[in-house]
């Protein structure tokens, strides 16, 4: 099906490069201060095995690139062999794929490459990493092993349909504006304006926690989700994002365990949500795949949750919510805490000032929980969870009435049944 | 449907309990780690501390120690399960209550443990897990016999009924 190939000639290259400045110090750093002194031997010395270590260095990872090979094989399984003198030989079955990444870290960019990663459900040895390829070589590769994992040839032709995007002024204006961000920047205010006012040094270490933290996280957050865009391709949603390293992932909607909607205060004016997903499988590593938009008018936001979650219409939904007793339990929250089933999922919703509306289809909740403090107990209330695969998504109905819950979580027990024959 | 309005209300088959004898592990435990406060009571009396300090000490402690006690009497017969025809259900806690439905469709995997103190006293853990990391059914104090059978029957029916991911 596929020759074996290697990874670009340049990889090693790349691969080594990160190590340049430390060699440049060894050159410069000691060599500065003793070249006046002891004469030239002892610079000469450093630099020569300096280069030395540094050209053992690239040979090694030259000899691993050279030894690294790929392919796809006849029964539609993804190999990798590779390692110098131990071998090590890695297959991975491409019918239980997950995800294909193409990302392109900063320096490989500089040399025109991307990084491949391979994911398939189960445990262990479940990915593979290419580093490095060439664009062409990992669409190329991309598109070989999704059409494996479809288990059909089908002429390639990327069709796809551009379906939400985020500009880089929405994203910088939605980030500064989400609730814990917001109250941070504004405490940082307060402290200038107060250690401006008396005077007293104290506060400026706290203005560096406090105005440092949030900046630091929009930034991040500025840089990882630059140029957000989220198509529909044969095999799911596609999102790219990033500003110094662009990532391509491909979300298929079966994979999809539960979806929330979170609208921080300051968003709802603008009519603004944001929208997680918890996906099998794959847990939020510095890929983080857990963000299905960033920032988003509310309708653009629901219409792509009606792409991972078709037949669900998430403002028809009629909850359940707690009862005026909850306000002891829960003074500033209660009244938005609610819960509600429908023959497809179930949902809950809770927070006042970050409001979240969680929901997970019957067939992918695990198991159902219901518990109940002292202190709900005697108010006559019980919280019920769903439990679903390990994510950003969490399901909670919180201090709702007991009676309430009892007729929940029996309903959602017999939803669960149903759910898994279909 | 039973319009119950206790949420915690048994199925039809009612709860089945664990043995008493994981009280009498609980305990043995209880007592090993009072070794410790023991050792907290030789030191004041070895210490030039006034006596009614030590007083107050083994006082204190034997009320901590016969509340204890009677909790773990309380906490252990509150532990039930009952298996439907299509899940388990585990009840748990007196303080704190739980009730956790697991279909048998979605068990991943049957545990089977049983420390040292337990072999030594006959009982064993049977525990269900899940994709979800927060599935919290764990059935502890089982006899060994019941436990094995118990784990074979959720794996047989988890067999029969899988959905994959």
């Amino acid at each position: 099906m596929m020759q074996p190939r290697r990874t670009s000639p340049l990889s090693p290259l790349v691969q080594a490069a990160p190590a340049l400045p430390a060699v440049a110090l060894f050159l410069i750093g000691p060599g500065s201060g003793i070249v006046d002194r002891t004469g030239l031997p002892l610079v000469v010395v450093i630099a020569v095995a300096a280069i030395l270590g540094y050209a053992a260095f690239v040979a090694v990872a030259w000899l691993a690139w050279w030894r690294r090979t790929f392919w796809i094989d006849d029964d539609g399984d993804l190999r990798m062999d590779s390692g110098l003198i131990q071998r090590s030989a890695r297959r991975l079955q491409l019918s239980r794929l997950q995800s294909v990444d193409i990302v392109a870290p900063f320096l490989a960019r500089l040399a025109g490459l991307v990084e491949v990663r391979v994911e398939v459900a189960g445990s262990g040895e479940s990915r593979i990493v290419l580093r490095y390829l060439t664009r062409a070589e990992a669409d190329d590769l991309r598109a070989r092993v999704l059409e494996s994992a479809r288990g059909e040839s089908s002429a390639q032709g990327p069709e796809s349909t551009p379906l939400a995007q985020v500009t880089a002024g929405r994203l910088l204006v939605g980030l500064l504006l989400r609730s814990v961000t917001a109250a941070l920047l504004l405490a940082t205010i307060v402290l200038i304006v107060m250690t401006a006012l008396t005077q007293g040094p104290a506060g400026i270490v706290l203005v560096l926690i406090t105005g440092g933290l949030p900046i630091l996280s929009v930034v991040t957050e500025f840089l990882a989700n630059y140029d957000f865009r989220v198509a529909r391709v044969p095999e799911g949603l596609r999102i790219r994002r990033g500003l110094l390293s662009t990532q391509s992932r491909t979300i298929p909607p079966d994979r999809v365990h539960a979806v929330s909607i979170v609208s921080p205060l300051l968003w709802r004016r603008r009519d603004w949500v944001r929208v997680t997903v918890t996906i099998a499988g794959v847990q939020g590593d510095e890929v983080r795949p857990d963000v299905l938009i960033p920032v988003a008018p509310r309708a653009e936001a629901l219409a792509l949750v009606a792409e991972v979650l078709p037949d669900v219409d998430v403002d028809a939904l009629e909850f359940i919510s707690a009862p005026r007793s909850a306000r002891w339990r829960a003074p500033l929250t209660w009244r938005s805490l609610a819960c509600a089933i429908t023959p497809r999922i179930i949902a809950t919703r809770s927070g006042r000032i970050t409001r979240r509306t969680s929901l997970a289809p019957h067939a992918r909740v695990q198991s159902v929980r219901v518990t109940q403090g002292a202190w709900e107990r005697r108010l006559g209330l019980a919280s019920l969870h769903a439990d679903v695969a390990p994510g950003p998504v969490e399901i909670a109905g919180r201090h709702l009435a007991e009676a309430d819950v009892a007729s929940l979580v029996r309903v959602e027990a017999e939803r669960m049944r149903r759910a898994r024959t279909s | 449907m039973d319009p119950s309005p206790d949420a915690f209300a048994p199925p039809a088959a009612g709860w089945i309990p664990v043995s008493p004898r994981l009280a009498t592990a609980r305990r043995i435990t209880l007592a090993l780690e009072y070794l410790l406060v023991v050792a907290g009571g030789v030191a004041i009396a070895l210490s030039p501390l006034a006596t009614a300090w030590l007083i107050a000490y083994v006082v204190l402690a034997a009320v901590v120690f016969a509340w204890v006690w009677w909790l773990i009497g309380r906490r252990v017969s509150s532990f039930g399960y009952a298996e439907r025809d299509d899940d388990l259900l585990v009840v748990s806690g007196i303080l704190i209550r739980r009730l956790v439905i697991v279909p048998y469709g979605r068990m991943q995997m049957v545990d089977l443990s049983a420390g040292p103190l337990d072999r030594w006293l006959g009982i064993s853990t049977v525990q269900l897990h899940t994709a979800a990391a927060t599935t919290d059914a764990t059935i502890p104090g089982l006899l060994p016999d019941d436990a094995i059978a118990l784990r074979d029957r959720l794996a047989a029916r988890g067999e029969e009924r899988t959905s994959g991911l």
